[in-house]
């Protein structure tokens, strides 16, 4: 049978595969209708009827390991806050997390051997989203997308993947990037407030023209469709069904929607307030959100400005857990708390410390994470690792892993297998249940 | 007295340390001084001698920041939140105890030693018997959470010389000053351009009041800090200085600084109120002399740390200064 093409003209007789084929980006501007031919249609089948989600709370500019996690005090390095035990035996946190210590042992695995080798806030952040560097030619996507592309449900009315980064500085670092999974795993940036304002069905337009004219277009494409076969087609239809899901899920967005104790509970903060509405999201089946709280550069200062941010960190990350916990989310939605680098053990003129991925810390809670789980050690000074070292490669390993997902499985580009992570890395058997 | 003139001045020791000092306090016509530091110790020592040998006194559980003298009686307080009082004559610790729920900043005796005052970010300046270590009084006046909604801190005090005002300033710019006998508020001050709040870019704050000081009639209120910082990463804000007649709550001068950037972490007075000289820094510190009625600058001198305190002796000839891995000695006159 002839193909069908939209004008019958031999000159666009051209097919969509082909017409990607031609261009010498071709294999990495590989759509989502590709991916899906080459993806093994049991992959992950079961996990996406547990759908797991994932919360990554980005501490973009570099939160430190020395005032959070990894404190040493009395070291000439640990600065002036002290230490306190946590409800884990042995493990004893920044005294600026009194809440995040009495729990830690039911909800997160403390990692404090990350080596990841990049001091460089742009080059760092992207490493630190992707799990990996881009190679020339071909743009990996950051976690978002993949648990996006992998977490994200057949028929879902909700965004796959959502990014608030709601101050300027730092935010061209680490954009979400859907790399080589393409636009359909892009994230929903929110940059300027809390609510997506684009999905606002225009004023002047009734919810029965909406639905009218939604009918109107359903019926001239499926004129249009007969006798025709078009990817490009199913694209467009399945892109409008989407973004009419999109637009329903409005109210998802809206903090006022939670009961004022919800509110009052996260606090007013707009860290707090876009931690809440993550855990709206998740709730509502969006499989990935990060809630980017900028900017932990302390260059000068470093101590005032960890008094100041890490008492918001650790009541926002508290009442997020509790809050997923006590929903019975716990065991499906994983909280990350990351940036591109810690912060050096050596403390500046400024009273400030400056960058540094040699080593420092991060946590996992919830979903198939170890609860209690402390890996890694780093010297007395902070200085470097000494024990239980992890990179990039293998955090995100683990955290597919904890997600349920095989950090080995291969996307295809073209006809180029690519695992998850980079092929060798192993998943940290500690951390995982 | 005539006060030496500024443009005397010339270091004559820069002794390196492998510790941060906080703090310095000196007796009159002792060469004794006394250091808090950041590794969680007091010394004692004499920076003028040939060799400079600190011997350590005693400990507290942070960083020292605050250190001061009445007679024989020194007090330190950190950011543990202790008190320590100490006879520096016995070489005996008196007592310890648990003075404010959060960092002391700083610790201060009135001129005539019958008082300590310390500050802290519970917010609280509390005024102790010199002689007994009894709390005589609580002052609060200082807002605990900036408009922001994030905590504010309390950075700065100082007596008048005839020991009977007390003024504090926090982080926002707000400057109280105190009546050291009743504990009663008498006026206040603001200075809100030591305080930058970010909200656009970075969402956290940097600043703040971080010295001030009387005019030896009392008359004045000098406050130091740094002006408005674009990348609050940074102490790149320039070193700020502004002067108030306290009781009108009126500003007569102001010096935003223009060679040097960062916190101006002490000021003090010549002792005939001629010239006023404050001292700080980020990554580098200075020294910065004005005249206030003249609204003029009168000297910047670069100092090879971030100086967090200094010890000005009675003739204003000599000064002390403590910081970054540094104790410098400089003359006047």
């Amino acid at each position: 049978m002839p193909r069908s093409t939209f004008c019958r003209s031999a000159d666009h007789a051209l097919d969509r595969r082909a017409f990607l084929g031609a261009g010498a980006g071709a294999a990495l501007a590989a759509n989502m209708t590709a991916l899906n031919a080459l993806a093994a249609p049991d992959v992950n089948g079961a996990l996406k009827k547990a759908q797991k989600r994932v919360i990554l709370l980005w501490l973009a500019g570099g939160a430190s390991q020395l005032e959070t996690w990894d404190p040493k005090p009395g070291a000439s390095t640990g600065g002036p806050f002290r230490s306190i035990q946590t409800d884990v035996p042995g493990l004893r946190i920044s005294e600026l997390m009194p809440k995040m210590a009495t729990r830690i042992g039911k909800t997160t695995a403390v990692i404090r051997g990350l080596n990841t080798k990049n001091g460089d806030h742009g080059s760092g952040a992207k490493v630190m989203m992707r799990g990996r560097r881009d190679e020339s030619g071909l743009r990996y996507p950051d976690l978002g997308a993949v648990v996006a592309r992998e977490m994200a449900r057949a028929d879902s009315k909700v965004p796959d993947y959502v990014t608030f980064y709601t101050q300027t500085e730092g935010r061209s670092f680490a954009p979400g990037d859907s790399g080589f999974l393409g636009a359909r795993f892009a994230p929903m940036e929110l940059t300027t407030n809390n609510y997506p304002e684009f999905i606002k069905k225009l004023d002047g337009i009734t919810d029965l023209d909406h639905q009218e004219r939604g009918e109107l277009r359903e019926l001239v494409g499926k004129t249009f469709e007969k006798g025709r076969s078009s990817e490009t087609m199913n694209s467009h239809n399945e892109a409008y069904q989407r973004v009419r899901g999109i637009m329903a899920s409005e109210k998802l967005f809206d903090v006022t929607q939670e009961p004022e104790k919800v509110r009052a509970r996260y606090g007013k903060t707009q860290f707090a307030e876009q931690a809440l509405i993550a855990r709206r999201l998740v709730e509502a089946g969006v499989p990935f959100v990060r809630v980017a709280r900028a900017w932990w550069d302390s260059h000068g200062q470093n101590f005032e400005t960890h008094q100041e941010m890490v008492p918001e960190l650790d009541h926002v990350m508290a009442t997020l857990l509790d809050d997923l916990g006590e929903r019975g989310l716990l065991d499906d939605v994983m909280v990350v708390t990351l940036a591109e680098f810690g912060r050096t053990p050596g403390i500046n003129a400024s009273l400030g410390r400056d960058h540094f991925a040699s080593a420092w810390s991060c946590t996992i809670s919830g979903a198939g994470v170890k609860r209690g789980a402390v890996y890694g050690k780093s010297d007395a000074l902070g200085n470097k690792v000494v024990a239980e070292e992890m990179d990039a490669g293998s955090l995100f390993a683990t955290i597919y892993t904890a997600l349920g997902l095989d950090p080995n499985k291969n996307y295809h580009v073209g006809s180029r297998p690519i695992p998850l992570v980079n092929p060798g890395i192993e998943p940290v058997k500690a951390l995982v249940k | 007295m005539k006060a030496p003139n500024p443009d005397t001045l010339k270091a004559v020791k820069d002794i390196q340390r492998p510790v941060i000092t906080f703090a310095v306090a000196r007796a009159e016509g002792s060469p004794t001084a006394y250091f808090g530091c950041s590794d969680f110790k007091v010394y004692a020592g004499d920076p003028t001698a040939a060799k400079f040998e600190p011997k350590e006194l005693y400990a507290h559980e942070s960083y020292v920041t605050g250190v001061a003298l009445a007679g024989t009686t020194l007090v330190s307080g950190g950011y543990d939140g202790k008190l320590t009082w100490f006879d520096t004559k016995a070489g005996k610790t008196i007592r310890t105890h648990d003075a404010h729920a959060k960092w002391i900043r700083k610790v201060i005796a009135s001129p005539d030693g019958k008082l300590f005052a310390s500050v802290a970010d519970d917010m609280a300046c509390k005024l102790w018997d010199a002689a007994t270590g009894k709390l005589v009084h609580e002052l609060r006046g200082h807002a605990e959470k900036t408009p922001n909604d994030f905590v504010s801190m309390l950075y700065a005090v100082a007596f008048s010389a005839d020991s009977k005002l007390i003024a504090t300033g926090d982080k926002v710019g707000h400057v109280v000053v105190w009546d050291a006998a009743t504990g009663k508020q008498l006026g206040a001050v603001e200075a809100p351009v030591m305080y930058t709040w970010d909200k656009v870019q970075r969402l956290h704050s940097i600043g703040g009041v971080r010295s001030v000081a009387f005019s030896p009639d009392g008359k004045a209120l000098a406050v130091g800090g740094m002006g408005k910082v674009g990348n609050i990463d940074h102490l790149e804000g320039k070193a700020r200085v502004e002067v108030f007649d306290w009781k009108a709550g009126k500003q007569t001068a102001e010096f935003p600084g223009d060679k040097f950037s960062g916190l101006v972490n002490r000021l003090a007075w010549a002792p005939d109120g001629s010239w006023l000289v404050g001292a700080g820094g980020a990554g580098e510190g200075f020294l910065l002399f004005f005249d206030p009625a003249a609204k003029k600058t009168l000297k910047q001198e670069k100092v090879m740390m971030h100086v967090h305190d200094f010890a000005m002796s009675a003739k204003a000839d000599e000064i002390v200064c403590v910081g970054h891995n540094r104790i410098t000695v400089h003359k006047l006159g």
